[in-house]
């Protein structure tokens, strides 16, 4: 299982690289929000509560532009029932999964350097626990966004039912995690977040779980 | 294959009590012992009394306004808030303040005045023709 979805992971991979349809996508949306933001702060000092807001907008409604891509582009190219053939269920969500990690990854590691660089309230005092809620809120929006790609695959509106479904069920992770980021900004110790880092902890415990057990179905339809 | 869904409903169900809990956890907590206040890092809700008694100060300049509170057991604090005297802050029967202790002092970002009610049965009296 788990080297039919490392080849599973493989083919998005090479094929992500010959056609740059998500990288272009999350790369354009990134700059485009980061620049109507600074223009819209201009001059103006904004608060570390605000930044630390603004760094997840950017990051939910980035993830919303480019990560339905894994499954959408498996039923535009028709390849869906070719990838129901080849591998099981969990083999082809784990090479999804996989894919999906590495982008968010990237985007988002390329989101906090532009906000270091660019704002200047944006200055973390807490590096490990920065370190921390990062990792965990990537890996539980990945999980997140993953399988709501594969629900919405198979539906007509594909470009707005994924937000809205999205919304909801990420709002939990992003809450915690704009509260984990002001921490981080605050200096808090990793002693004093103790609760909110184990609540992500558990958020993406559930979405991986949930997702396992709901895949099937939706991947067999 | 029925087995997995059992072990996983199972998983969830913990998981998701145990992010309940922890949300209710998480949240500001009210907390009415100062000694307490002064030794967390963790922004909190302290409640207590202004200190009348004490003198408060207004810097115009950094528009401040720093005042003592002081809590059920007798511990004082000094207390700064980026911000004028709140409405009522003269007849506030007790003080919430929202913020954290650093250096000394209890940063405020919010204040809340808990009044006196103005329909006590004194007042009624009083008012009578």
């Amino acid at each position: 299982m788990i080297s039919k979805a490392f080849a599973v992971f493989n083919k998005d991979f090479h094929s992500e690289l010959r056609t740059r349809y998500a990288i272009n996508s999350l790369a354009m949306f990134v700059i485009v929000a980061i620049s109507v933001i600074m223009f819209a702060v201009g001059q103006e000092k904004i608060s570390e509560g605000l930044t630390g807001g603004l760094f997840w907008v950017v990051i939910f409604f980035t993830a919303m532009s480019g990560l339905a891509r894994t499954f959408v582009s498996e039923e535009e190219r028709g390849t869906s029932l070719t990838l129901q053939l080849v591998a099981s269920p969990s083999a082809v969500f784990s090479g999804k999964l996989l894919f999906n990690i590495i982008l968010v990854f990237c985007m988002n590691t390329v989101i906090a350097l532009l906000y270091a660089a660019l704002f200047e309230s944006f200055v973390i005092k807490n590096y490990s626990l920065f370190f921390f809620s990062f990792v965990l809120g990537n890996i539980g929006l990945a999980i997140s966004s993953t399988i709501i790609a594969a629900i919405i695959s198979k539906a007509g509106a594909k470009g707005t039912l994924y937000p809205v479904l999205s919304f909801p069920i990420l709002l939990p992770l992003i809450l915690t995690s704009v509260q984990l980021t002001l921490f981080s900004l605050d200096g808090t110790s990793i002693e004093d977040a103790k609760f909110e880092l184990a609540i992500v902890v558990s958020y993406d415990v559930i979405m991986l779980t949930v997702s396992y057990m709901l895949f099937d179905f939706i991947w067999k339809d | 294959m029925k087995n997995k869904y059992i072990f996983g409903g199972f998983i969830i169900v913990i998981f998701l009590s145990l992010m309940v809990y922890l949300f209710t956890q998480s949240n500001i907590q009210y907390q009415d012992d100062f000694s307490q206040v002064m030794n967390t890092t963790k922004t909190v809700k302290a409640t207590g009394s202004w200190v009348k008694e004490k003198s408060y100060d207004l810097n115009r300049k950094n528009k401040t306004f720093t005042f003592f509170m002081v809590d059920d057991n007798g511990n004082e604090m000094k207390v700064i808030y980026n911000g004028t005297i709140p409405n009522n802050f003269e007849s506030a029967a007790s003080v919430v303040v929202t913020g954290k202790y650093v250096n000394g002092y209890f940063h405020a970002k919010d204040i809340l005045t808990k009044c006196p009610s103005k329909y006590e049965d004194e007042q009624v009296k009083t008012s009578t023709m």
